[in-house]
């Protein structure tokens, strides 16, 4: 009578078991992140298993990180081991489940580490068997055996924890990629109207100082063609620096490119902020637009010379930048201060931090830049 | 009236101060970053409003903007982004890029009515 009633005790609480197995199961699939996970197996690992405590630990790097536990007295919660100083390091290690009778009798187990706990028996099982990221334990206070049945039932909590891990590591990098997303397309609203407010900058600029429409219509689009290749090469720079040596390739291509005999270019390594690359190359398409008209490769013979340099000596440090035209036709300073002037001249001047200036002398157009070295030009 | 223009790309600069001087103002200093900003303001400058550019190479206009609400003088945001990210100055006026001349004479009449 009394070993009947002990049975259905024991059928009863092994379905009661099963049942908080399944909704774990179930509960771990609906879990978005570690903490959400480390809670499920908190609230149910003890029912399931029927242990006196269980344990949540992850691994992180060479250690073990004892995330969280529910027992019947403290254990190891928020303490971080060596993975080759304690049990569960060694299922991960191994890939393998511990089950261990009586701790005290096992190499395995750093004794001092446990003495102070109630815990005389255990199973540690590893999450995920191939490269196992944490594992999850069960700890008796008597010394015994544990049975087939609460290992099994910790190894399939284990690997419903491992798709739960796996889960929520997809969910970061999902919503990771969202947020992601979101940023870019706001950086790209932002970069679009800034754009189109520099062709509006253009636009007028240009309309201000043509006198036809056919006119207008030229300069404009030299000045769209250069502002899109400005933008061509930041993109490629990922909108960080660009090299001095780099923009005059890019920039000058259209008017036969650096060549080293028409088109000559010489100076260190240096290296521009976005805004000023943007600069630079607005005002060499100026500078070469000029010189493919009325200056020095408007004609065969006629050259470019364009040098910089950088005085390391000088207080503050300067950076110099000159285009030198020879073997152009003479050349007559203009009457209009156009846009392109003012573009090459107070505006470099202003965004480089220096001075600027123009100069229409007989043998041909000189320009010079002359700023402090700074972020906005540096030694690349 | 005298605006302190603040703007790190060249070109957008040269077209606020054209349009600026269409209106009948004056551009009473043209900057591009925050450190020039301090010290144009540092160094006595005077003037009516001020426009600010929001990022500047990176580096966001606050401090100036700070400077100026100090000294109460007016000024406007102008930016590509729809909104100001810093929530002490979310009530400020803001000029989206690209410019429209008629936004940017409603924001001046504006800084006539603050000063």
């Amino acid at each position: 009578m009394l070993r009947q009633t002990k049975s259905r005790t024991n059928r009863e609480d092994e379905g009661a078991a099963l049942a908080t197995l399944v909704e774990t199961i179930e509960d771990l699939s609906m879990a978005r992140n570690i903490d959400q996970v480390a809670a499920v197996i908190r609230s149910a690992a003890r029912r399931i298993t029927g242990a006196d405590g269980v344990t949540f630990v992850l691994r992180d790097g060479e250690t073990c990180w004892y995330l969280d536990e529910d027992a019947i007295g403290p254990l190891w919660k928020g303490q971080r081991f060596p993975l080759t100083a304690c049990i569960s390091g060694w299922a991960m290690l191994n890939g393998e489940t511990a089950v261990i009778g009586d701790i005290y009798a096992d190499p395995r187990i750093p004794h001092e580490a446990y003495r102070p706990t109630f815990v005389k028996s255990l199973v540690m099982t590893p999450v995920r068997l191939k490269n196992p990221i944490a594992a999850i334990g069960a700890y008796w206070a008597t010394q015994r055996q544990p049975t087939e049945a609460e290992v099994m039932k910790l190894q399939v909590m284990a690997r419903a924890t491992a798709v739960a891990l796996e889960n929520a590591a997809l969910y970061a990098s999902l919503t990771e990629a969202l947020e992601r997303r979101k940023f870019l397309l706001r950086e790209l609203d932002h970069r679009c109207k800034n754009t189109l407010a520099q062709v509006q900058s253009i636009a007028r600029q240009t309309l201000r100082t043509s006198r036809s429409p056919a006119e207008f219509t030229q300069a404009f689009e030299a000045r769209v063609a250069a502002l899109s290749r400005a933008h061509e090469q930041l993109t490629h720079e990922d909108w960080g620096r660009a090299h001095l040596g780099e923009i005059l390739k890019v920039a000058l291509a259209p008017y036969g490119g650096v060549d080293g005999v028409r088109i000559l270019a010489e100076g260190p390594a240096v290296s521009l902020t976005p805004e000023c690359a943007l600069d630079m190359h607005m005002t060499l398409n100026e500078l070469a637009l000029n010189a493919a008209k009325h200056g020095s490769l408007a004609v065969d013979g006629g050259r470019v010379a364009v040098r910089w340099s950088v005085d390391l000596k000088s207080e503050p440090r300067r950076f110099d930048f000159e285009w030198r035209e020879e073997g152009g036709p003479p050349v007559a300073p203009p009457t209009v201060a156009g846009f392109g002037r003012r573009l090459i001249e107070r505006n470099m001047a202003r965004d480089f931090d220096g001075e600027a200036d123009l100069a229409f002398e007989p043998a041909g157009v000189r320009y010079h830049l002359t700023a402090p070295l700074s972020a906005r030009v540096s030694l690349a | 009236m005298r605006i302190f223009v603040v703007e790190d790309e060249g070109l957008i600069a040269l077209m606020i101060e054209d349009m600026l001087e269409d209106l009948g103002c004056q551009v009473a200093g043209s900057v591009s970053s925050v450190s020039q900003a301090l010290g144009w303001l540092a160094g006595g400058g005077e003037f009516d409003g001020a426009l600010l550019d929001v990022n500047l190479g990176g580096e966001h206009v606050f401090p100036i903007a700070e400077a100026l609400a100090a000294r109460g003088a007016p000024f406007a945001f102008t930016t590509g982004y729809g909104e100001i990210p810093d929530p002490r100055f979310a009530g400020a006026p803001i000029l989206g890029k690209p410019i429209r001349r008629e936004a940017l004479e409603g924001v001046l009449k504006g800084f006539g009515l603050e000063g």
